[in-house]
């Protein structure tokens, strides 16, 4: 019996070859990264600046944050709101052919990867890029961030809608096909079922998150909570920083929930 | 309902031993489990289990089987009564105790609990994890002891063969045979089994009890298994323990098992008493 | 919602064995009814125009044209950048995700007892994630300086928040079997943790840590624009100078690159799960 325990201790595979292996190439690779770590602060002022930020997050200025003119924080968070909001629908518009050119189960494959391609392409361009393009179309302002908005989320809009596409379940035409159901019939009652609850739940999400990439907007001029933020920070007036960015989070955390709970209905019925 | 405590001088099958030293090992005094909400999961139990025994437990489902079992190595606490286990009151433990404690003590369970994703052999090596240092559980650096006993533990059952295979490609009967030698790389001096066999056929039933009767008599191991299959008990086990809404309703050799014993166990609660 | 029905009464259709049933009044029209109106509101407030649309429109495409032929020979510059932003998504990435897990352990109810300790937890996670990336790389541009460490920063901050949302999410729907067999033959919880549950979550864990640097890569191109290195600085540098056909080099090399990074974790991602 010593004979055949200390025979299978000898034949264990080898893993441990492998696993040294990875462990190096991943130190190499961070190591290799770790060039941006770099802290230039020789006169010690990022601490102090940190804890600026942090006392004045904590003291936000609270005149700012109540002034419902123009210029007032809440203003410019209904703002943010509604060009993420118009964003995502015109996205959505967009997306919405743009995904059934790239499906692969409804259109040839050449067709499908060149829909694909455009994606990638589309999502590859940076947000701030279409600001700029798109305030040579229509001047600075709320609306340039809405069409940014709408192209930046055709991306992810796109790849989900695909996905759902794409997971589609045939037989349900089969069934309706028997029941001697017309093209248009199958897809109002057999595809445009499946696929409204995703799409929906997919549209919330993307509008979540574009709440939260809106703040690019305002560093190019085109809207939204962004332009303050950036102003009052280049001026160093960090109380109202914290004012602007508890209006944010506070936004966000509510919009968060309430989307939170409207996906969980769509997907639970 | 009868409470017959084993006769001494019996002619009793082989297997049932009736301790080498006669030591009682798990001792129930007036033992009571009552849930906070009222549900009465133990009444008033009596037991004494000597060492080196092989005893089963049958009832029905939410008799009180688990609990009783599960009470041994403190999963579940008591609320009345002193549950000694060699000589250790067992309510007084906790923390550090506690672990050391339940090292002595390895437990089946029905679904194998196994991690399917990870190979046999350091499922077993699992058993060795509360003895070693932080960084060698954090890497999964075991030592070369230790594996050799994981290894011979295999062995002890019987599939040493399968020590570097994923434990998800296994079959029911090979998994747990795994958990099985698990509980055997603990060393531990009693073994709690918790419905060992209920997800496995027929034939692989058998295999496995009959390794826990090989274990029980060539390493001395106390074993303390519930069961639903009644002819599989009293065919392998030597004592049989009949718990019914929480009581003990018979104790005693499984030759003497027969329909009444089977009646009283597994009748229809009388309304006096709450099911579980 | 009763209380719609309260104004919308349900219609009670009859059959003709006798038995009434009761068919609530659609929630369509409130749903209608709300979108329109905020669509209208949004409308107004961002002076959303098709005419604007149509007469400018020309203009994007304009520029959109400029940036192709692309510089080549700008090509040997982006180098540097381009292996800033890789290096920064790599680290920031590496950082956020193991930095993550402690938290995500700790926001686990089946793991941690204490109902307290994992609603603070979990409440601290949805903060970090709500606080916009660019947000945070512009602090961090100003605690750390211009350059690729603020950017790293940035990166670490929203893949720690993100990983540990949806690993705590993973370690939830684990199977607790061999947890509840590593206590009971004695181990601490967190050695049942790391024997029984690690190598559970652990290809979950990797494929999203590895879907989260994908978009970082993207993500560290933005993340230039404030100053926190990268290829974000460059264009942000060749569009002040209306450098068209450069920005259409940086942005090939840039869409090259996301391809690339995509596709390889897309493979490492199928062969986890």
């Amino acid at each position: 019996m010593e004979k055949t325990i200390a025979a299978a201790y000898e034949n264990a595979p080898k893993t441990w070859v492998y696993k040294l292996l990875l462990v190096f190439g991943v130190a190499a690779m961070l190591i290799w990264s770790s060039s941006t770590i770099v802290i230039n602060d020789t006169t010690g002022s990022g601490l102090s600046v940190a804890k600026n930020i942090l006392s004045g997050i904590f003291h936000p200025d609270t005149k700012l944050l109540f002034n419902f003119t123009n210029s007032g924080v809440l203003y410019l968070l209904l703002e943010t709101l509604c060009i993420a909001f118009l964003g995502t629908i015109v996205g959505a518009v967009i997306s919405v052919p743009l995904s059934f050119i790239s499906a692969s189960n409804l259109m040839p494959r050449p067709i499908a990867l060149v829909g694909r391609l455009a994606i990638a392409a589309i999502r590859t361009v940076p947000a701030f890029i279409y600001g700029l393009m798109f305030i040579r179309v229509t001047g600075p302002g709320p609306f340039a961030g809405l069409l940014t908005m709408s192209l930046c989320s055709i991306g992810m809009v796109s790849k989900m809608f695909i996905e759902s596409i794409e997971d589609l379940d045939k037989r349900i035409l089969e069934s309706l096909d028997a029941a001697g159901c017309t093209t248009f019939q199958k897809i109002r009652y057999g595809i445009l079922p499946q696929l409204f609850p995703d799409f929906m739940s997919t549209l919330i999400y993307r509008f979540d998150m574009n709440l939260r990439d809106a703040t690019v907007l305002g560093l190019v001029g085109a809207g939204g909570i962004g332009a303050p933020l950036i102003f009052a920070m280049s001026s160093y007036r960090w109380n109202e920083v914290g004012s602007i960015l508890l209006g944010l989070i506070v936004l966000v955390m509510i919009i968060e929930w309430i989307s939170a709970k409207i996906r969980t209905k769509l997907t639970r019925g | 309902m009868r409470n017959i405590l084993a006769p001494q001088g019996t002619s009793s099958p082989s297997w049932y031993t009736c301790g080498k030293e006669g030591k009682p090992m798990i001792v129930f005094d007036h033992v009571s489990k009552v849930y906070p909400n009222g549900t009465v999961g133990l009444k008033d139990i009596n037991l004494s289990i000597q060492d080196g025994e092989f005893v089963a437990i049958i009832g029905r489902s939410g008799a009180g089987k688990s609990t009783l079992l599960r009470s041994v190595n403190r999963m579940h606490d008591i609320t009345e009564g002193t549950l000694t286990v060699e000589g250790v009151n067992v309510s007084t433990l906790k923390g550090k105790e506690l672990r050391r404690f339940r090292r002595g003590i390895g437990m089946v369970f029905q679904s194998f609990n196994l991690v399917s994703r990870t190979t046999v052999i350091r499922n077993v090596l699992a058993a060795r994890v509360p003895e070693m240092p932080f960084w060698r559980v954090l890497l999964g650096a075991f030592r070369k002891e230790d594996k050799i006993t994981a290894l011979e533990s295999l062995d002890k059952v019987g599939i040493l063969d399968k020590a570097y295979i994923r434990a998800d490609q296994l079959s029911g009967g090979q998994q747990q045979r795994v958990a099985l030698a698990r509980t055997l790389a603990q060393n531990p001096k009693i073994i709690l089994a918790d419905e060992p066999v209920a997800a496995l056929d027929p034939v692989t039933a058998k295999q496995v009890m009959e390794d826990f009767v090989r274990i029980n008599k060539e390493m001395g191991i106390s074993i303390l298994l519930n069961i639903h299959h009644v002819e599989l008990a009293i065919e392998y086990a030597g004592r049989i323990i009949g718990i019914h809404a929480g009581q003990i309703v018979y104790d005693g050799p499984s030759k003497e098992v027969n329909q009444d014993v089977l009646d009283a166990i597994y009748k229809e609660a009388v309304p006096q008493g709450k099911q579980t | 919602m009763s209380f719609y029905d309260r104004i919308f009464k349900p219609r009670r259709h009859t059959l003709s064995n006798g038995k009434v049933v009761e068919e609530r009044f659609t929630r369509l029209p409130l749903i209608m009814l709300i979108i329109l109106v905020c669509t209208a509101i949004s409308v107004r407030i961002t002076g959303f125009s098709f005419s604007v649309l149509l007469s400018g429109g020309q203009r994007f495409f304009d520029i959109l044209f400029d940036m192709f032929p692309p510089n080549t020979s700008y090509l040997p510059k982006i180098w540097t950048p381009l292996l800033d932003t890789i290096k920064m998504s790599l680290l920031g990435s590496f950082i956020g995700a193991v930095l993550s897990i402690p938290f995500a352990i700790l926001a686990a109810s089946n793991i941690v007892t204490n109902r307290a300790l994992v609603f603070v937890v979990r409440l601290f996670l949805s903060l970090v994630r709500t606080l916009p990336t660019l947000v945070c790389a512009l602090i961090a541009t100003y605690i750390f300086g211009l350059g690729t460490m603020a950017g790293t920063c940035a990166i670490a901050v929203f893949t720690f928040a993100y990983v540990g949302k949806q690993l705590f999410e993973i370690i939830e729907t684990v199977d607790m079997g061999p947890f509840e067999a590593m206590e009971a033959l004695g181990a601490t919880r967190l050695q049942a943790f790391i024997a029984s549950v690690f190598p559970q979550v652990l290809p979950s864990y990797l494929s999203v840590s590895l879907f989260c640097l994908e978009g970082n890569v993207r993500y560290a191109s933005i993340l230039g624009y404030v100053g926190a290195g990268g290829l974000g600085l460059i264009m942000n540098e060749k569009i002040g100078w209306r450098e068209y056909s450069s920005v259409g080099m940086i942005l090939i090399v840039l869409f090259v690159t996301v391809i690339a990074i995509e596709g390889l974790s897309h493979a490492v991602r199928k062969r986890l799960t």
